[in-house]
């Protein structure tokens, strides 16, 4: 992702902003990869289970967290897992934006109860996850034909050189080699993890701790840092692993704290390589004002939601699932709103 | 005789992103006319790998040409007339 700069806010925001569309073209590459991968492993029997775990049914209130999230991720300067691969290399602002992401999530947690109520009071289906179950067909049925679009579409681009970019960064990688890359990241997780990329939950868990240094009374008494919403048998483990937002070190810890490590590691390794890894403190007050706020709306829209991009664009879209449909619904007018806050509060000379 | 054109400096280190194409864009809309007759060059100072992409990419479209080096693991893009 440092290498490659695969920016998912710079792909919903500057369309607006620029009328750029070439990112945005690689996360329909990346769609629609996970697509065909995903699809091939259930195929073969490889996704237990299927869907994944977390996935809820559908309601409005995803529309709604998207919106806020969009809108976060724009005055951040980069969604959660951008924010850790900028600050791995260095980035003052987005270590701002963490720790903005920190506290929304732990924010969440003082009206989780109200908005559990919203969330079932817009529900759009009791039981269904993805279109395929809400249609009662079989996945393929749906997920194979738009593929193939996707792919006839993408295969024109590359024919028209429309797949790629000059860069004059050193040791650039040109991003659709990151999307395929990155798709195979995303089997690679489902197959070991029985999920594919997630790491929120592990930001309220992380908040929840902080807050705990200060008012563990308080945390303890919440539902919401009690609440395991995720209990599955993962592949390769003979019992039911549990975890939720809370601070305590379970299977959520488990599997999201090693990829926040992994990214922030990743992006360090990468542009200590290049010999431009730097600290760079001096931001603009205004800009460092906007990462912060940016963050807190990140971290509470993903606990609205509930999920990140990754989550659901890399993860959920590809097999259709309807909370990740629902996220996209809320997260384009959101990043409309954050280039429109940004060009006109945040980025001045 | 002959002037050398006059140097624009733009540092954008450690800004959030897009600032360094939003920031470039509105500088060369402010001195876009002394950067066509050739009396003055932009210089833009960044840490941010992309814009080596976007800014270059961005600035062809308008008319202007841009030069990309690399300084003690920054980017330097020159802007000037074609």
């Amino acid at each position: 992702m440092h290498r490659s700069d695969f920016c998912v806010t710079a792909m919903f925001r500057d369309p607006f902003l620029f009328g750029d569309t070439f990112l945005l073209r690689m996360l329909l590459l990346l769609v629609v990869a996970s697509m065909a991968l995903f699809e091939a492993a259930r195929a073969l029997g490889l996704l237990s289970p299927y869907p994944f775990p977390l996935l809820g049914p559908p309601s409005l209130a995803s529309v709604a967290g998207g919106f806020v999230f969009g809108v976060g991720m724009v005055l951040a300067g980069g969604c959660v897992v951008g924010t850790l691969y900028k600050l791995g290399a260095g980035s003052l602002a987005a270590g701002v934006a963490f720790l903005g992401m920190l506290a929304g999530s732990a924010l969440y947690a003082e009206g989780h109860a109200e908005w559990t109520a919203v969330t079932r009071a817009t529900r759009l289906h009791d039981e269904a996850l993805t279109v395929a179950q809400w249609l009662g067909v079989p996945p393929a049925m749906l997920i194979l034909p738009l593929a193939g679009l996707g792919a006839a579409l993408l295969y024109r681009w590359f024919r028209a050189g429309r797949m790629t970019r000059p860069s004059h960064a050193l040791g650039h990688i040109q991003p659709w080699r990151a999307a395929l890359i990155l798709a195979g990241v995303g089997l690679f997780s489902w197959l070991l993890v029985g999920m594919p990329l997630g790491i929120t939950t592990a930001y309220a868990k992380l908040g929840a701790q902080v807050e705990s240094w200060f008012w563990p009374q308080h945390v303890a008494a919440l539902a919401f840092f009690s609440a395991q919403p995720l209990a599955y048998q993962p592949p390769f483990v003979d019992q039911v692993v549990r975890g939720g937002p809370g601070p305590a070190l379970d299977a959520v810890a488990a599997i999201q704290y090693p990829l926040i490590v992994g990214i922030l590691l990743g992006a360090l390794a990468s542009a200590l390589c290049l010999g431009e890894f730097r600290p760079r403190w001096r931001v603009p007050r205004r800009q460092l004002l906007s990462a912060l706020l940016g963050g807190l709306l990140l971290g509470l829209g993903a606990r609205m939601v509930p999920g990140c991009n990754i989550w659901h664009l890399w993860g959920g879209l590809p097999i259709l699932a309807l909370q990740s449909l629902l996220f996209l619904l809320g997260l384009v007018p959101g990043a409309w709103l954050g280039s429109r806050l940004l060009t006109r509060f945040v980025i001045r000379r | 005789m002959t002037h050398d054109p006059r140097i624009i400096p733009l540092d954008i280190q450690g800004q959030i992103c897009p600032s360094c194409l939003l920031l470039t864009l509105k500088l060369l809309n402010e001195s876009g006319a002394q950067v066509r007759a050739g009396t003055a060059v932009l210089e833009v100072l960044t840490d941010d790998r992309q814009a080596t992409t976007t800014i270059p990419d961005a600035v062809a479209k308008m008319g202007y040409r841009c030069e990309v080096t690399r300084d003690a693991g920054l980017y330097r893009l020159r802007i000037d007339a074609r």
